[in-house]
């Protein structure tokens, strides 16, 4: 398939379709506004389906078979933030405690742009490893812990203890309600099997896609709510947003190519590394780093790198897992 | 009608200052709060509440002068530096001041 032709694709799905719609209600000011009720519905709903299918998938492939993809995603996830803070750090110019912050957001994981991914592959008709959500549930923790400890010793003061600062963010990172709800959802998915999943397809597969849809034009309307602050975050930063997951998307494709995964699973382990955490990073960094501006971190995996993934990103992870496997 | 001075603590933070707000609550004794979702606009621009991590709350508690005294002493020292928060005292009057 031709690139753009690929582009083109995931911009006439009914998902970015309707992240586009959310975004044209902030702009043109419309009351549309969707009860924040709703939103934790539809993100209960989302982890868990995607969970509980993951799991399934990981009862019917074995355990062994998940364990060297996952390792490798955990250690990329881990891995991200060691270079990133620098360069936000060094060339971005930004203070110490920033740096680290933004570098635990891009370590960490979108959930909401992984299911864009699987639903890009699903248009395309690329098969995937099924377990990748298992994937997603590992590095989402890591680079939370790795950005918290690095902005504590870029700004510890004499005699000040690490341990609370990590202790707090350790807990956010592993019980936060996406990662709980998902890796939840993985076990009870793994213990009943596929039998446990001819009982509740109709309710976890068939609507994944109309909620989906519903659940990004929320989105849409989330991240144009921050395109004011975008004038706040600087040049660098706003290149950033798009060069940093570019870069990471290219070098997840490699792990996962290495890892041994299909093309869909690079793909997918690509978007994943590309991918930057926008609920669970930025509410453990608010309690762990709170010296660091929420305007920086926020602005720049909300309203910059989520945008782009999902309309642009996601086919040139494609393409990046094409050449790699090629 | 009996009634007693009592003074009402009003809190607006962001959501994520909640349980250290209502830690503090215990420790200087109050005996019961009410706490709802708010949006707003101040320092910090437009809260627009739609992903509730990011919104506000507001608290609101009862309690006798002394204690509504240490409550904003520790929040000033303790809260003030780290979370987005404004705190303020209001004169009431209560039926049952033993509630509070």
């Amino acid at each position: 398939m031709d690139f753009f032709e690929a582009i083109r694709t995931n911009l006439l799905s009914p998902a970015v379709i309707f992240f586009v719609l959310g975004v044209l209600a902030v702009v043109f000011k419309s009351d549309l506004k969707f009860p924040e009720a709703l939103y934790v519905t539809l993100t209960i709903y989302l982890l868990t389906a995607i969970g509980f299918k993951g799991g399934v998938a990981i009862s019917s492939a074995g355990f062994s078979v998940v364990l060297i993809p996952g390792l490798a995603a955990m250690m990329l996830g881990t891995a991200i933030p060691l270079w990133t803070y620098p360069a936000l750090r060094y060339l971005g110019k930004l203070a110490p405690v920033d740096a680290a912050a933004i570098a635990g957001h891009y370590g960490s994981v979108s959930a909401v742009t992984f299911i864009a991914a699987t639903n890009y592959l699903k248009d395309i008709k690329l098969p995937y490893e099924d377990y990748a959500a298992a994937f997603l549930a590992v590095m989402e923790s890591p680079a939370i812990v790795v950005g918290v400890l690095l902005g504590k010793l870029a700004t510890r003061r004499q005699g000040e203890p690490l341990g609370a600062a990590v202790k707090t963010s350790l807990h956010e990172a592993m019980f936060g309600r996406s990662v709980f709800l998902l890796v939840g959802a993985l076990v009870a998915g793994a213990l009943c099997g596929k039998r446990g999943m001819a009982g509740v397809e109709g309710f976890f597969v068939t609507p994944f896609q109309g909620v989906l849809a519903l659940f990004l034009m929320e989105m849409g309307m989330v991240a144009a709510r921050r395109i004011g602050d975008l004038r706040k975050v600087g040049p660098f930063l706003l290149g950033f947003g798009i060069v940093g997951p570019l870069l990471h998307g290219f070098i997840g494709a490699g792990i996962g190519h290495f890892a041994g995964l299909s093309l869909g699973g690079v793909t997918l382990m690509a978007t994943l590394s590309a991918s930057a955490s926008y609920i669970a990073a930025p509410a453990a960094m608010r309690l762990s780093l709170p010296d660091a501006s929420p305007t920086l971190y926020l602005t720049s995996s909300l309203a910059i790198t989520f945008p782009f993934n999902i309309t642009i990103g996601i086919p040139i992870y494609y393409a990046f897992a094409c050449w790699w496997q090629s | 009608m009996n009634t007693h001075p009592m003074k009402l603590v009003t809190i607006i933070c962001e959501s994520l200052a909640g349980k250290h707000v209502k830690k503090l609550l215990r420790e200087t004794g109050a005996h019961g709060w009410t706490l709802f979702d708010v949006e707003g606009a101040g320092a910090q621009g437009e809260r627009p509440g739609d992903i509730k991590e990011f919104g506000n709350i507001q608290i609101e508690v009862i309690v006798p002068p002394n204690t509504a005294d240490q409550l904003l002493e520790r929040l000033h020292r303790d809260y003030f530096p780290r979370f987005t928060m404004v705190a303020y005292t209001s004169d009431i009057q209560v039926l049952r001041r033993e509630k509070f």
